[in-house]
């Protein structure tokens, strides 16, 4: 009882530091605790897996740099498979800050010789949510005219009868908030029935589970950095996720286990008030 | 010290600076908060300015495409708000702004409303026994929540219990949302200390 109270008297300055250790022992230390790859990042991994070299893949970056950590590993992984079965990438954003990610992505994946236009594009970022997502799924050139470089999209071998979303073989999102999957599937699955996986920070996941049931989604990346974990074993691309999977775990434990102090403590503080009461009363 | 030093220094400085609000409201903290918010406003302005350029200013000059000036002219009527004799004329392009935003949402009808009571149609019998009940929470669950939001009928013993379970269905729900908020943002903390201890420290690769 003791101990408790002692524990809810604790300035809550350990407790961060405390987190913070908890955090950064397994990075430098790995446990090698076992990922399991849930089924709707197998799903996801199915979808991509069923394109065939030289199909055309979005992938769109709608990610704020608050939400990044935790949806681009997603976005990085994805990208990295589709690439390597010889799928062809077109990079979009509709939040400013995705496309920061879009352009260092593209970048990166130049100097491991992949060819802008050929291989892999970014057309930039439009302005106005679920109407420039609408406008974008019914006429590609009509938003973007030009690429993030200002040259003509039809200039590109990549975007050749590329005009609405329905000529994308799938569609891929990672978002961090609005525009999201319910933006997509409104505007996009719905009217043009392009196949569409998503990938979200971790808060968001559980409230896109019934799309993923209905079958409106084709996979789904719930669980932010844990998405991208599972992603990486199981297409065996070991990356920052993976690596960051230990850390996940212990932060967990440590947080559950204050949560069920924080509690115990709560349930012997209300009953010494009530206890308190009935005395009070009686005297 | 090169660039890229540089930059990694200044990332480290940072993550410092937000930190340490953690110890103590300071000033080093309110200091880098203000330099995100600025940054992140600028670097708004600057990619929303090309937008305007790319998709409406390069298409009539360069092509004569002449009906982008119609939303040109509307993006300037937005502007009246700020003189307050003319702010009413900002009232039309928001006017055509809220009846795109109307039609688009209608199609939710089919994609939130629609299939998510066919997704909600299921057999109760799945594969396996965990199958099964999964099934059984998916229907049951989804009734017992909305008993909960009935309002328009004078509540029963019957509705009143199975009100209560549908608001533990909703707990749940909270529950796990909360989880997954906790497991957000301790993926923020693991990403900066990766870049602490990889980038600036070297001491993972």
């Amino acid at each position: 009882m003791n101990a408790l109270k002692w524990f809810g008297d604790l300035d809550k300055r350990w407790l961060y530091l405390l987190l913070l250790l908890v955090v950064v022992f397994p990075l430098l230390r790995p446990l090698g605790i076992p990922i399991d790859v849930t089924a709707s990042t197998s799903q996801f991994i199915a979808a991509v897996d069923k394109l065939a070299p030289g199909d055309r893949m979005l992938l769109v970056f709608d990610y704020s740099i608050g939400g990044g950590p935790d949806v681009d590993p997603q976005a990085q992984v994805v990208l990295a498979h589709a690439l390597s079965r010889g799928v062809r990438v077109v990079e979009v954003a509709f939040v400013d800050t995705g496309l920061n990610y879009a352009v260092k992505t593209v970048e990166l994946w130049e100097s491991k010789g992949k060819v802008y236009g050929t291989d892999i594009i970014c057309l930039g970022y439009a302005t106005g949510v679920e109407t420039a997502i609408s406008a974008f799924a019914q006429n590609i050139s009509a938003v973007f005219p030009t690429d993030v470089r200002g040259k003509p999209i039809g200039s590109y071998p990549i975007m050749q009868g590329l005009k609405t979303a329905a000529d994308f073989k799938l569609i891929t999102e990672f978002a961090t908030g609005i525009p999201g999957p319910a933006e997509w599937i409104r505007q996009v699955v719905t009217r043009f029935k392009v196949p569409l996986g998503c990938g979200v920070v971790a808060v968001m996941g559980p409230q896109n589970v019934p799309y993923l049931q209905s079958g409106q989604l084709v996979g789904l990346l719930g669980g932010g950095l844990k998405s991208a974990a599972e992603y990486e074993i199981a297409v065996k691309m070991p990356g920052a996720a993976t690596a960051a999977m230990d850390a996940q775990s212990l932060g967990h434990l440590m947080i559950v286990l204050f949560v069920i102090l924080g509690n115990l403590l709560f349930l012997v503080e209300r009953q010494e008030r009530r206890a308190a009461k009935v005395g009070g009363v009686r005297a | 010290m090169n660039l890229a030093t540089a930059k990694v220094w200044a990332g480290a400085l940072c993550v410092f600076a937000c930190y340490s609000f953690l110890w103590k409201e300071n000033r080093f903290f309110r200091v880098f908060q203000n330099l995100y918010v600025g940054l992140a406003a600028g670097y708004s302005l600057v990619v929303n300015f090309n937008n305007v350029r790319r998709q409406a200013w390069g298409p009539l000059t360069t092509k004569g495409d002449i009906w982008v000036i119609i939303p040109m002219i509307f993006g300037i009527m937005l502007f009246a708000r700020l003189f307050r004799k003319y702010a009413w004329i900002a009232r039309y392009p928001m006017a055509f702004l809220m009846g795109l935003g109307s039609a688009l949402s209608m199609k939710a009808i089919e994609s939130d409303f629609v299939r998510q009571i066919q997704a909600s149609l299921i057999s109760w019998k799945g594969v396996g026994l965990g199958g099964t009940l999964n099934n059984l929470m998916l229907s049951l669950g989804t009734a017992l929540a909305l008993v909960y939001f009935f309002f328009t009928f004078k509540p029963n013993v019957v509705s009143n219990a199975a009100g209560r379970v549908g608001r533990w269905v909703l707990m749940l729900c909270f529950g796990a949302a909360f989880g997954s908020a906790v497991q957000g943002r301790l993926s923020l903390l693991i990403s900066q200390m990766q870049f602490m201890l990889k980038d600036w420290l070297h001491l993972i690769s």
